[in-house]
């Protein structure tokens, strides 16, 4: 990665021609609508980007047991320019992270980071022209060649339990959870206790039970008593992705598999989505 | 089968203070003094106690059955049946308290219950929109832990309010451990101490001098200056001052123990914390003062039997009576270890000395602790009690079964 410092030159200068070497192309105005999505999935250092004419999906995996996408549309873009059907690299997330930040990432009123975000293709590096109060910086950061994501092969006709919850309502048990227990376990059942979480930890035990017609419960579709647990070192970091969302929907299909779906708002209102998969660590009952 | 159920109501159904924050500030407070809390259901109410490791510094919480919602003991109406008594890690309980404005604006209604064939205390919150946090606890069976301190014994008390006190110890820093309370016929003054030993150039010595007549009550019955540890009290100060309570301070010569109390309908609370024998460690700014005393007050009091404090209160009307005590004992021999070690465990050595050797080393006491000569009490406590040098402390109070009368297999032993 180097840095070069410019003269003030808004990004909206730079000649066109530059841009025909570019086989992607993605601009915002305010940088924090990448920033802040990308670090509800940054519990690794390497993420996989894969463009399409449709939008941007960024992929984390941990031990091949989980899987985190954040989706980001093209429509959130204010120019998103592909040039083939499917543009995929890799890079390090922290510090592709760290650059998004590097004007301090301070939230003043009306000042934001302006991105361009520029790839050439195989083998070239990604580029970022980051402007803020008329400063440019250009960040060149080392692309891999991507891995391919795991297909958890989690289709909705395999998913015998569905609940949407208000995030509101999760994000305080999600963050006292008792670390010393090595699970997080989930039941979900049309009958009680319907949707409960716990944890077994060094103290004793803790349930936090949703009940079906609690008003933060937006949707619930169980069809079959089903419990699983799920290692709590891999759904932790989904705290994160939880504190940004207004909604999420949990889950279950028949092998026990989990699928986490946060609906985030970004600074200007818009909608984009992350998601959890991830491998039961055991099947009980 | 021995059972406890209470029930407590949130924030939004009762007035505070009465409810589950007010239960939960009450474990904050225990939660600076030791690392376990002790459980003790009682006809008389729900006591939650708790112990430093160095048994220099005990608090007691008893909330009445009026505090509850619901309040119920026992498997069926029996009044005999034996009450479940234990004792849980404090890192256990206080992360469910820990959030006391998020369980304000949440939590509806609480039920704490304790079952024995389960070996659990079952905490549950019932919280906004029907969701429901349930937590399962393990914990020890435990003989009760109480400490017992003649209030009434104490030739000095002052009564102010909560405030006032919260005010005073404001103005130190933090990281002050002990503070020093002066009691003259005229003044009141609390001041930092430092040790022996610290660079007096580089030292910060604050004091702060108060009027007899700011306080609700005040009597000096001898001038006495006690050290002790204030970071065990703030806990129990900020609990005060949140319930709007007078404090009562009770306490003796230096080196005696000091008591705090506060007491309204539904709920009582005591700190009694162990003083420094050594008084004379000051800051260079102190005057020497009037020589104090030297022999505990209550030489001649030998013939009192102990009282339980929790009987006591604040009887101020008894203390003139001590007074005069106190004039006739004037210039006896010094005692030492204090002599109400003797009133209450006729069968410790009072010639074991050397308090401040046999402290049981703990990386959560103050520094001046192993200086504290004044053991409070014995917990009693089966096999659970790790402290096996706390066996030759003298002991100021010791383990109380004055409430139950079915601890007949309790064994009231010297060691440990």
């Amino acid at each position: 990665m180097c840095l070069r410092f410019s003269a003030a030159m808004p990004l909206s200068t730079q000649s066109q021609a530059d841009d025909e070497q570019y086989v992607l192309v993605a601009s915002l105005d305010n940088a924090r609508n990448l920033s802040n999505i990308l670090k509800a999935i940054t519990f690794k250092d390497h993420a996989i980007f894969n463009a399409t004419p449709n939008g941007l999906k960024v992929t984390v995996e941990d031990s091949k047991c989980l899987q985190a996408n954040a989706f980001i549309q093209a429509e959130i873009f204010q120019e998103f320019t592909i040039k083939e059907d499917l543009v995929g690299f890799q890079v390090n997330l922290t510090v592709l992270l760290d650059c998004l930040n590097i004007f301090g990432g301070s939230s003043v009123p009306g000042v934001s980071t302006a991105l361009r975000m520029c790839y050439g293709g195989y083998g070239f590096p990604l580029t970022l022209f980051l402007e803020e109060g008329g400063v440019v910086t250009v960040c060149k950061i080392n692309t891999q060649e991507p891995d391919e994501p795991i297909d958890f092969e989690f289709c909705s006709t395999n998913v015998t339990n569905k609940v949407i919850l208000q995030s509101e309502s999760l994000k305080e048990p999600f963050s006292e959870l008792d670390m010393t227990s090595e699970v997080l376990q989930i039941t979900m059942s049309p009958s009680q206790p319907y949707f409960r979480l716990s944890t077994f930890g060094n103290s004793g035990n803790a349930h936090y039970d949703y009940p079906k017609d609690s008003d933060m419960m937006e949707l619930f579709q169980c069809t079959k008593t089903q419990t699983n647990r799920y290692k709590m070192s891999l759904l932790k970091p989904s705290t994160k992705a939880l504190a940004l969302s207004c909604k999420v929907s949990v889950r279950t299909d028949s092998r026990g598999f989990l699928s986490l779906q946060y609906l985030v708002r970004n600074d200007d209102g818009q909608i984009c989505f992350v998601e959890y998969y991830c491998c039961p660590d055991e099947e009980v009952e | 089968m021995a059972t406890m159920s209470c029930v407590l109501e949130g924030n939004r159904v009762k007035v505070a203070p009465y409810c589950v924050a007010a239960f939960g500030k009450a474990i904050h407070a225990l939660s600076r003094i030791g690392e376990e809390l002790w459980l003790d259901p009682m006809v008389k109410g729900l006591a939650l106690r708790s112990v430093n490791s160095a048994h220099s510094a005990y608090t007691c919480f008893l909330f009445s059955p009026m505090f509850f919602q619901h309040y119920s003991l026992g498997s069926g109406s029996e009044q005999g049946s034996a009450t479940i008594k234990c004792k849980l890690l404090m890192k256990s309980v206080l992360p469910l308290f820990r959030g006391l404005n998020s369980i304000e604006r949440n939590v509806e209604r609480s039920q704490i219950s304790i079952s024995t064939p389960s070996d659990r205390v079952t905490i549950q919150f019932f919280c906004r929109h029907g969701i429901t946090k349930t937590h399962n606890l393990h914990f020890q069976e435990s003989e009760a832990l109480q400490a017992e301190f003649a209030s009434h014994l104490c030739p000095n008390v002052l009564k102010a309010p909560a405030r006032l006190l919260g005010d005073m110890v404001m103005h130190f820093p933090v990281f002050q451990e002990e503070i020093t309370l002066s009691m003259m016929p005229l003044s009141v003054s609390f001041r930092n101490y430092c040790e022996a030993g610290n660079d007096h150039m580089k030292m910060m010595y604050t004091e702060m001098s108060l009027h007899p007549d700011e306080f609700d009550y005040f009597q000096v019955g001898v001038d006495s200056d006690i050290t002790f540890c204030l970071k065990e009290l703030r806990g129990f100060l900020s609990f005060a001052e949140s319930h709007s309570l007078p404090v009562s301070v009770h306490f003796g010569a230096t080196g005696n123990p000091v008591r705090f109390y506060i007491k309204d309908m539904v709920l009582e609370a005591t700190v009694v914390l162990a003083t420094l024998m050594d008084s004379e460690k000051r800051g260079p700014s102190q005057p020497i003062g009037p020589p104090h005393p030297s022999s505990p007050r209550c030489a001649d009091a030998a013939a009192l039997p102990a009282v339980s404090y929790e009987a006591d209160g604040s009887k101020p009307q008894d203390i003139p009576a001590v007074t005069e005590l106190i004039t006739s004992s004037q210039g006896s021999p010094i005692i030492n270890p204090p002599a109400l070690m003797q009133l209450l465990s006729p069968v410790d050595d009072p010639d074991r000395l050397s308090v401040s050797d046999e402290a049981c080393p703990s990386a959560t006491t103050t520094p001046a602790s192993t200086m504290i000569c004044s053991l409070l009490f014995r917990a009693l406590s089966s096999e659970q009690d790790d402290d096996g040098c706390a066996a030759r402390l003298p002991v100021l109070a010791c383990h109380s079964d004055a409430e139950e009368d079915m601890e007949e297999d309790y064994r009231r032993s010297p060691s440990l």
